[in-house]
C-alpha cells in the first residue's frame, strides 16, 4: 500500500510540465539514436551525459531513462527496415523483422515490434516498481561464480540461433570471445595480442565490431545488388498489424517479457542476451519454430518484448544495490554519482520520492514509446525513399563517426573498417556473424567473472558447482544446449534410418 | 532458420554473381583451415617479446589459450565434416556462397570496400569536413546518381549538418586534418558558427 502511495506521488511529479517534457525529449532522442545505424542508444546516453550537468538529479535520470527506453526499441527500426541493427539487442529483429519488410510488411512488423516492446517495457517497469525490495535481498547472494554462470548461459544461447550448424556457430562464437581477449586482461593487468600497437592494449570495443560487421557489410551489399530499399507495396495498401495480429503473438510476448525481466535483473546480462535467449526459446516453443528466420511474427515479438523488458529490470540492481546491469545503466549510475546521489538500499529510505518518480517515468516512457516509435518509424520510412546511394553514403559516415565516438580515437575507425571487410566476407560465404558479436560482448565479462571466481576459490573449479545458484544456472545452460540440439540429433538419426 | 537458408543456398549450382564457380567452392572450404592455423599459432604471439606472463594463479594466458584451443577443436570438426561430405556425391560443404535474389556485382562491392577504407584512412589527413564531402560525392556518383545538382548539395549540406550535429552539439573532436586542411577545417567551423 505504501508502494502504491509512493507511486502515486511519483506520477504526480513525473507529470509536471518540465519533467514530462524531459521524458518525451529523452524518449525521442533515444528512438532516433537507436534507429540510426552506428549511433547506439548507449552512445546517445554517453553523449547526453554532459547535458545532464545542468539538470537536477531526478530530471537527469528521467532524461537518461527516456533515452534508454526509446533507444532499446529504436534499434529495431533500422533492423526491421534495412537489416542493420541499431543496437546489439536488436539483432534478432533482423532475423524475422527484415524478411517481413522484404515481403512488403514493414508497417506490420513495426507495429508488432513496438507493441511487443511497449508491453515488455511496461511489465518490466511494474516489476521494477514492486519487486525492487525483494530482489535486493536475493541478488545480495550473487557473487562472481553466479555472474559467470549467468554470462555463460547467455553465451550458450547462441547455439539455439543456428542449431543446424552448431559447429560453425561455436567457431564464430569462440572467434568473438578470442577478439574480446585483445588488450589488458581484467585480473593481471597484462596486455595480450597487442602486436606492439599501443591502441590495441585498451582492447577492441564491441560497439566498433558491431558497427563494422553489420553496417558496412550491409551497405556494400546495398551497392553491389540493385536492391530497392523503398517499403514494398502489396495490393496498393500498406499492411499494418491489427488487434488480432497482436493477440496471435500474445504468448510470444508473454514469454519474451518473462525472460527479459528475469535476464534483465541479472547484473552483467542486459538486453542482448535477453533478446537472443527469448528468440532461442521461442524458436523451440513455437509451432512455426522451423520457419523462424523467414518472417515469423512470434520470432519478432518475443525478442522485442524481451529486450525492452530488460530496461526496467536492469534498473533493479542499479537502484537497489548500485550495481549497473548493463552499459546503459552504468551511464545512469555515472549520472547519479555526478549529482552526489548514491544508489542502494538507503536511497529508498533517504529519497523515496526520487526513486518512485523514476519508476513512474519508466511506466510513462513505455506508454509514450508506442507513439514515438511509430512516429520515428514513419520518418524512417520516408528516409528509405531516398536513393540508396545517398542513404548508404550517410550510413557509412554515421558508422565511422559512431566508431570514432566510442573513444574519440581514429584507431577504432580502422578496427571498424577491418571488421567491415571481415563482415562482408563472412556474409558472402554464409559464416554467421551474430555469435561472433555476442562473443565480443559477453566474452570479456565471462573471463572477468571466471578468473575472479577461480582466484577467490583458490583455483578450485568446483566452486561453480557447489554454490546452489551458480549450479542451477549452469544446469539451465546445459539443459538449454541439450534442448537446442535435440531437433538436429533427431534429424540425423532419421537420416541414418 | 539456418536449414531454410541452407536449402536456399543449395538449390542451384550458381555461386553468387560473377565469381568463378571453382573459387566459390574453394574459398568457403579453405576458411576452417585458415581459422585452425590462426587458433594454433596465435598463442605464440599473445605477449610482447619483452613480456613474460604472470604465473600467479591461472595467469593472463589461460582464458585466451582455452578459447583458442576450443576453436581449434571445432575447426577440426568442421574440416572433418567438409572432407566427409565432399567425398560423397550430391553433398555440399558447410558454407557456400549464397544464391542472390538480385544480381550481385562483386567488382562493385570490392571497389565500394576500397572507397570506404580510403575514406577512413584519409580522415586524419584531410579532416572530417573535406573527406566526408568528397566521399559522399564520389559514393553517390559511384552508386548511380549522375545529377550533380543533387550530388553536390547532398554532399556539402549533409557534411555541414553532420559537423553541426557532432562537433557543434555533441562536442565530438572529429579529425580536422593536417596542415592546410586543419586551417581550412578551423575556418569552416568558425564560418558555420560551430567554433
Amino acid at each position: 500500500m505504501a508502494a502504491l502511495d509512493l507511486l502515486g506521488g511519483g506520477f504526480l511529479a513525473a507529470f509536471q510540465f518540465w519533467y514530462f517534457m524531459t521524458i518525451v525529449t529523452g524518449l525521442l532522442v533515444g528512438v532516433v539514436a537507436g534507429a540510426l545505424p552506428g549511433i547506439s542508444f548507449v552512445n546517445a546516453m554517453a553523449m547526453a551525459l554532459p547535458f545532464t550537468y545542468v539538470m537536477e538529479p531526478t530530471q537527469s535520470m528521467l532524461f537518461l531513462g527516456g533515452i534508454y527506453v526509446g533507444g532499446v526499441f529504436g534499434g529495431s527500426i533500422s533492423a526491421i527496415l534495412i537489416n542493420v541493427p541499431g543496437t546489439p539487442a536488436s539483432l534478432p529483429a533482423t532475423w524475422d523483422g527484415y524478411p517481413m519488410t522484404k515481403r512488403g510488411e514493414a508497417k506490420r512488423a513495426l507495429t508488432i515490434a513496438v507493441t511487443a516492446s511497449a508491453v515488455g517495457g511496461l511489465v518490466s517497469a511494474l516489476v521494477l516498481t514492486f519487486l525492487s525490495a525483494p530482489f535486493a535481498s536475493f541478488a545480495l547472494k550473487f557473487s562472481q561464480p553466479e555472474f559467470f554462470a549467468a554470462t555463460l548461459l547467455g553465451l550458450v544461447s547462441v547455439i539455439a540461433i543456428a542449431k543446424d550448424q552448431p559447429v560453425i556457430t561455436m567457431v564464430s562464437l569462440l572467434l568473438g570471445i578470442a577478439v574480446g581477449t585483445v588488450g589488458v586482461d581484467p585480473l593481471y593487468g597484462q596486455a595480450r595480442f597487442s602486436f606492439g600497437v599501443p591502441e590495441m592494449e585498451s582492447g577492441v570495443r564491441f560497439v566498433v565490431v558491431m558497427i563494422g560487421l553489420f553496417a558496412i557489410g550491409e551497405v556494400v551489399d546495398l551497392l553491389a545488388t540493385d536492391r530497392d530499399l523503398r517499403p514494398k507495396k502489396t495490393g496498393g495498401k500498406a499492411i499494418g498489424a491489427g488487434f488480432r495480429d497482436i493477440l496471435n503473438v500474445k504468448g510470444a510476448i508473454a514469454r519474451g517479457t518473462g525472460i527479459g525481466c528475469l535476464i534483465g535483473m541479472i547484473p552483467g546480462a542486459g538486453a542482448t542476451p535477453g533478446a537472443v535467449i527469448a528468440y532461442g526459446i521461442e524458436k523451440q516453443v513455437s509451432k512455426r519454430g522451423k520457419e523462424f528466420g523467414t518472417g515469423v511474427e512470434e520470432g519478432l515479438a518475443a525478442p522485442e518484448s524481451a529486450k525492452n523488458a530488460t530496461t526496467g529490470a536492469a534498473m533493479v540492481p542499479l537502484l537497489t544495490l548500485g550495481i549497473p546491469g548493463s552499459a546503459a545503466t552504468a551511464i545512469m549510475l555515472a549520472a547519479m554519482m555526478l549529482h552526489g546521489v548514491s544508489p542502494g538500499p538507503l536511497l529508498f529510505i533517504m529519497d523515496p520520492s526520487m526513486v518512485y518518480t523514476i519508476f513512474a517515468a519508466m511506466i510513462i516512457a513505455n506508454v509514450l514509446m508506442i507513439f514515438a516509435g511509430i512516429g520515428v518509424a514513419q520518418l524512417f520510412s520516408t528516409l528509405m525513399r531516398t536513393p540508396p546511394a545517398i542513404l548508404a553514403a550517410f550510413i557509412i559516415v554515421l558508422s565511422v563517426v559512431g566508431a570514432f565516438g566510442v573513444r574519440n580515437n581514429i584507431f577504432d575507425v580502422y578496427v571498424c573498417l577491418a571488421f567491415g571487410v571481415l563482415g562482408w566476407g563472412m556474409k558472402r560465404v554464409g559464416f554467421p556473424s551474430a555469435p561472433l558479436v555476442l562473443g565480443v560482448i559477453l566474452g570479456p565479462l565471462a573471463e572477468r567473472y571466471f578468473l575472479t571466481s577461480m582466484a577467490n576459490a583458490k583455483q578450485d573449479w568446483t566452486v561453480f558447482f557447489t554454490r546452489p545458484i551458480s549450479a542451477t544456472i549452469l544446469g539451465l545452460a546445459l539443459l538449454f544446449i541439450l534442448w537446442s540440439l535435440v531437433p538436429s540429433l533427431r534429424g540425423a538419426l532419421r537420416r541414418r534410418h | 532458420m539456418a536449414s531454410i537458408q541452407n536449402k536456399k543456398r543449395h538449390q542451384t549450382p550458381r555461386t553468387g554473381g560473377r565469381l568463378p564457380p571453382g573459387l566459390g567452392l574453394l574459398l568457403p572450404t579453405l576458411l576452417p583451415f585458415g581459422l585452425l592455423v590462426m587458433a594454433v599459432i596465435l598463442p605464440g604471439f599473445m605477449f610482447e617479446s619483452d613480456q613474460t606472463a604472470s604465473t600467479i594463479g591461472l595467469g593472463p594466458a589461460a582464458w585466451p589459450e582455452a578459447i583458442l584451443r576450443a576453436m581449434a577443436v571445432f575447426c577440426v570438426l568442421w574440416i572433418a565434416r567438409d572432407v566427409w561430405v565432399l567425398g560423397a556425391a550430391g553433398r555440399q560443404p558447410t558454407l557456400s556462397f549464397p544464391v542472390e535474389d538480385d544480381h550481385y556485382h562483386f567488382g562493385k562491392a570490392i571497389v565500394g570496400l576500397l572507397l570506404i577504407i580510403a575514406y577512413g584512412w584519409s580522415l586524419p589527413l584531410f579532416g572530417f569536413a573535406v573527406t566526408t564531402t568528397i566521399f559522399i560525392g564520389i559514393w553517390c556518383l559511384f552508386g548511380g546518381l549522375r545529377n550533380l545538382m543533387v550530388v553536390v548539395p547532398v554532399a556539402v549540406i549533409g557534411t555541414i549538418a553532420l559537423l553541426w550535429l557532432f562537433m557543434g552539439l555533441a562536442l565530438m573532436p572529429l579529425p580536422r586534418g593536417q596542415g592546410i586542411f586543419d586551417n581550412f577545417s578551423i575556418w569552416l567551423l568558425r564560418a558555420t558558427g560551430i567554433y
